[in-house]
């Protein structure tokens, strides 16, 4: 009963959310802004995990072909294949849930419980519209570069990882990362990854907006969006998943 | 002229405000008074539509903005300024920032306009240095202040300000009280004033309402508050021996 209440509230914040901006120029200003908050302050976290994630997967599977049987380039076409399929688009998502994801919700609690929202208020102004679009619109749009650049560094550690450790050719490696090649693979992630941009950014925004009374709230909410937005995802994950690979 | 009828607030089962009807005058400073958590905030909240009443309307020159869409309060809210009992400031952005926002967002004046409208609001309330600070590196009493610039950044035609002087030194005070009542008579528009300071009150009160215990307990002017015989009133005006002193003397 209490998620139906908040589901409706979630929807009627996004009614609120998507309308037409007070002013394009400030809208536009934002939304680079955002994408610098949002988009650019995490490459670096973005980028380190890639690639140790790219290596470790490689390293994982190199050595576990000792048979012969399987022919040594599959390692780059495996590393490739979750890279692109499921690491880059989901775990990324996840981790930027508890980048950006809390520090939303954060950001617009305090506003709310320091009135600052009200004052926008009564200015006249959509506060929904006005704090949370250019987040969307924002993340929407890097998200994919984003993703994209985790998948190439991923991709790239794995390589690293034959040269250092010596466990196969890196020849072999590039062989199977270019082996059989499916664009789809690639939409699929895309269209996860657009999809999760909207979760990251609309979940914790509804609870930091919502937040009454002060700083504690203000904390407990931003842990209910990390916890929700990430349960969000995955359930997403799982059903987009079904629906366009099988 | 703003108008309240009958306005009853409750959160929850916690009735805040119990019928209170009041009118405050167009070109006078309408003060608000009332012990803490009588209900003072919560009626400008009321009038203002930050909180939906649970009964009795508003009405603003006579449109009945309780009736409204939140779509079509918004031509009335332009015209409103309202400063926060705590400031509320953007705090992402400066001081100038601030105070031109409302104007950036609703104005289609050049860049040097409103940079002159900046200059002169913060200037009115004895700030021309402090442009490029952020909130965060402000004076409770400078916050203040740069929320009254923000309020009347666009020549609004309802003014409210919760506790303008709280914070504030006794000069600065009679600085900020004053300029209220200036722009008030000057641009002849409604204002209503919350306040704690008997100074005040006894300097620019022209409308005094009386909040107790969330009613509308008394109304009057600076002249009546010294003749008043009403119990709650005196106790709360006269808790002071200083101000017992004061209404001996100004009652001979
Ligand atoms: N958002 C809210 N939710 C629940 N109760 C509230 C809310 N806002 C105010 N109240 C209650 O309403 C009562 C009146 O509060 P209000 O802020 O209006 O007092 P006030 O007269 O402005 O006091 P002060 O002079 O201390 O600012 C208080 O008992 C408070 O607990
Ligand atoms: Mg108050």
């Amino acid at each position: 009963m209490q998620f139906i209440v908040e589901l409706g509230r979630y929807v009627k914040l996004l009614g609120a959310v998507f309308s037409r901006p007070e002013q394009w120029k400030t809208f536009r200003n934002q939304v680079f802004k955002e994408m610098n908050t949002l988009g650019i302050d995490s490459l670096p976290i973005i980028s380190i995990i890639s690639v140790f994630m790219g290596a470790v997967i490689t390293i994982q599977t190199a050595s576990n072909l000792d048979g012969g049987f399987i022919p040594l380039y599959s390692v780059g076409y495996a590393a490739r294949q979750s890279m692109i399929l499921e690491f880059s688009p989901t775990i990324i998502a996840l981790i930027l849930i508890g980048k950006v994801g809390s520090s939303i919700s954060s950001e617009l609690g305090t506003m709310r419980v320091s009135e600052q929202i009200d004052a926008l208020e009564i200015m006249g102004i959509n506060s929904a519209n006005y704090l949370i679009l250019p987040k969307v619109v924002a993340c929407i749009l890097f998200n994919p570069f984003l993703i994209t650049l985790s998948m190439v560094i991923g991709i790239s550690g794995g390589y690293l990882a034959t040269v250092f450790t010596g466990i196969m050719a890196g020849s072999d490696y590039e062989y199977g990362v270019r082996y059989d090649f499916n664009s789809f693979d690639y939409t699929y992630a895309m269209i996860k990854t657009v999809l999760f941009a909207f979760v990251i950014v609309t979940v914790p925004a509804f609870y930091g907006y919502y937040v009454k009374g002060g700083s504690v709230e203000v904390g407990r909410a931003s842990t209910k969006a990390v916890v929700s937005s990430s349960i969000v995802i995955l359930i997403l994950n799982y059903v987009v998943t079904q629906l366009l690979l099988i | 002229m703003i108008e309240v009828k009958n306005i009853t607030k409750r959160f929850g089962d916690n009735e805040v405000l119990s019928d209170v009807s009041a009118q405050f005058e167009r070109g006078k400073t309408n003060l608000i008074i009332g012990a803490s958590g009588s209900g003072k905030t919560t009626l400008t909240k009321c009038i203002v539509g930050l909180h939906d009443v649970s009964d009795g309307e508003v009405l603003y020159d006579g449109v009945n903005f309780s009736a409204l869409k939140q779509s079509e309060r918004k031509e009335i809210r332009q015209q409103i300024g309202f400063l926060f009992q705590g400031g509320a400031l953007f705090d992402s952005m400066t001081v100038e920032e601030n105070v031109m926002f409302p104007l950036k967002m609703f104005t289609t004046q050049s860049k040097k306009e409103m940079q002159m409208r900046v200059d002169f609001c913060l200037d009115r309330v004895n700030l021309s240095h402090t442009h490029k600070l952020f909130p965060a590196e402000l004076s409770g009493g400078m916050k203040k202040r740069v929320g009254i610039a923000r309020a009347i950044a666009m020549n609004p035609r309802y003014l409210f300000c919760d506790e303008p002087n709280s914070g504030l030194d006794p000069q600065t005070s009679i600085v900020i009280d004053q300029l209220i009542n200036e722009i008030t008579a000057e641009y002849d528009i409604t204002t209503i004033v919350i306040t704690h300071d008997m100074n005040s009150v006894l300097e620019i009160g022209e409308n005094v309402i009386f909040i107790y215990k969330g009613k509308k307990w008394w109304q009057g002017d600076k002249r009546d508050i010294l003749e008043t015989d009403n119990q709650e009133l005196t106790d709360f005006v006269y808790a002071s021996d200083f101000m017992k002193k004061i209404r001996q003397r100004a009652r001979g």
